[in-house]
């Protein structure tokens, strides 16, 4: 009786989980806080971010977590992702100094460096994608 | 519980307000913004560049100083942690592409990694840059937890590089699309590649708007890129001292 009771309560938590988005993000935030402690304690150089995305990833492979109970949560933070980045811009603020000459370089720099590093990670990708993977399915061409 | 203290604690009291205040702001100018978007598509209207725009604008106007700005939205950078994390479902269900592609990937991402730190170095030694600011720009592709390690370790300032780190973002990511469309470029793992190697996050999430799949591979490749530099980070050390 009572791991029938156990077994419904469970399934019964399951399909809360896999409905619900707002559950859903503060799962994946506690996920991601467990991995941050992780990263603290081992004092590994790696991002807290990081590791929590391998953990999932592992809980994903061995089954312990079915992508169902994270799908929308996730579907939500890649969806809002630039509000997250917006904080960061106004730090311009804090740095009269590049509002002049060396503003301009830096932007400069940023920007050509930029195109230099698109351009040339897509020819060589698109080049060693032609030689040596063994086949280009049609539906991976555009 | 003495209620009257509660309210005279003015430390909390200020706090709260900051948070809330500048929060409220931020949300909401990045919603408005999303909608105008949505509205008028043009690329100069995509959120990541309006919003802070605007912000900017208001923070000047109303005398605020960005301690006080980034102590009250603080907690939405943070997170960039669980969107980390967040990325695990897509790269889960496409794993296929990288037991497929691994050679192709790697090679990416090595050569890609190595013209980013290369690129920034030469062009900030050619136009003459103070050398804590060179520093600070050579992670400037990878993503921002990934960056603020790697520019500490070579001797950089991290807060610098998160700046860098968001503005190569932004550039990488409205840009990208323009630059790809005129390469004669076949492979949607080309696509994905350089997205998420220049432009990290946002340029992952860009690549998420024009294609699922070169979104995965974007996010994939950002991934990977990262912990890519944080081994080489030591190397890279060693090399510039």
């Amino acid at each position: 009786m009572l791991s029938y009771t156990f077994k419904k309560t469970s399934i019964l938590i399951k399909r809360t989980f896999h409905k619900s988005r707002i559950l859903q993000i503060a799962l994946i935030t506690v996920l991601w806080f467990i991995a941050q402690e992780i990263s603290l304690l081992t004092r590994m150089p790696i991002p807290g971010g990081v590791i929590g995305l391998v953990l999932v990833l592992a809980l994903l492979y061995f089954d312990l977590l079915s992508i169902r109970s994270l799908a929308l949560g996730a579907e939500w933070f890649l969806a809002e992702m630039l509000l997250f980045f917006i904080p960061a811009v106004p730090a311009v603020l804090n740095h009269q100094e590049f509002f002049g000459w060396t503003g301009l370089k830096i932007l400069a720099i940023i920007i050509v460096g930029t195109m230099i590093v698109i351009i040339g990670t897509a020819i060589v990708v698109d080049f060693s994608f032609y030689k040596l993977e063994k086949q280009p399915q049609p539906e991976n061409k555009q | 519980m003495n209620f009257e203290l509660f309210l005279h604690y003015r430390p909390w009291l200020m706090a709260a307000e900051v948070t809330l205040i500048w929060s409220f702001v931020t949300i909401g100018l990045y919603w408005l913004s999303k909608r105008f978007h949505r509205r008028y598509k043009k690329w100069w209207t995509t959120p990541i560049i309006i919003t802070p725009i605007l912000l900017i604008v208001i923070t000047l106007l109303s005398h605020t100083n960005y301690n006080v700005y980034i102590r009250g939205t603080h907690w939405l950078m943070a997170l960039l942690g669980p969107a980390t994390v967040a990325f695990a479902i897509p790269i889960y269900r496409r794993r296929n592409i990288i037991v497929l592609y691994w050679k192709t990937l790697s090679i990416g991402v090595v050569f890609g990694s190595i013209l980013s730190i290369a690129s920034a170095w030469f062009l900030a030694s050619a136009v003459g840059i103070d050398d804590t600011i060179r520093l600070s720009l050579l992670p400037r592709s990878i993503s921002t937890p990934f960056a603020m390690v790697i520019s500490g370790e070579i001797g950089g300032v991290p807060e610098l590089t998160a700046l860098f780190v968001i503005l190569t973002g932004i550039f990488g990511a409205s840009f990208g699309q323009l630059a790809l469309y005129w390469l004669p470029l076949k492979s949607k793992l080309s696509m994905g590649a350089s997205f998420g190697l220049a432009a990290h996050v946002a340029g992952s999430s860009k690549a998420y708007e024009l294609d699922n799949e070169v979104g995965t591979i974007a996010a994939l490749v950002m991934v990977l890129t990262g912990i890519f530099n944080v081994l080489i980070a030591p190397l890279l050390e060693a090399v510039l001292s």
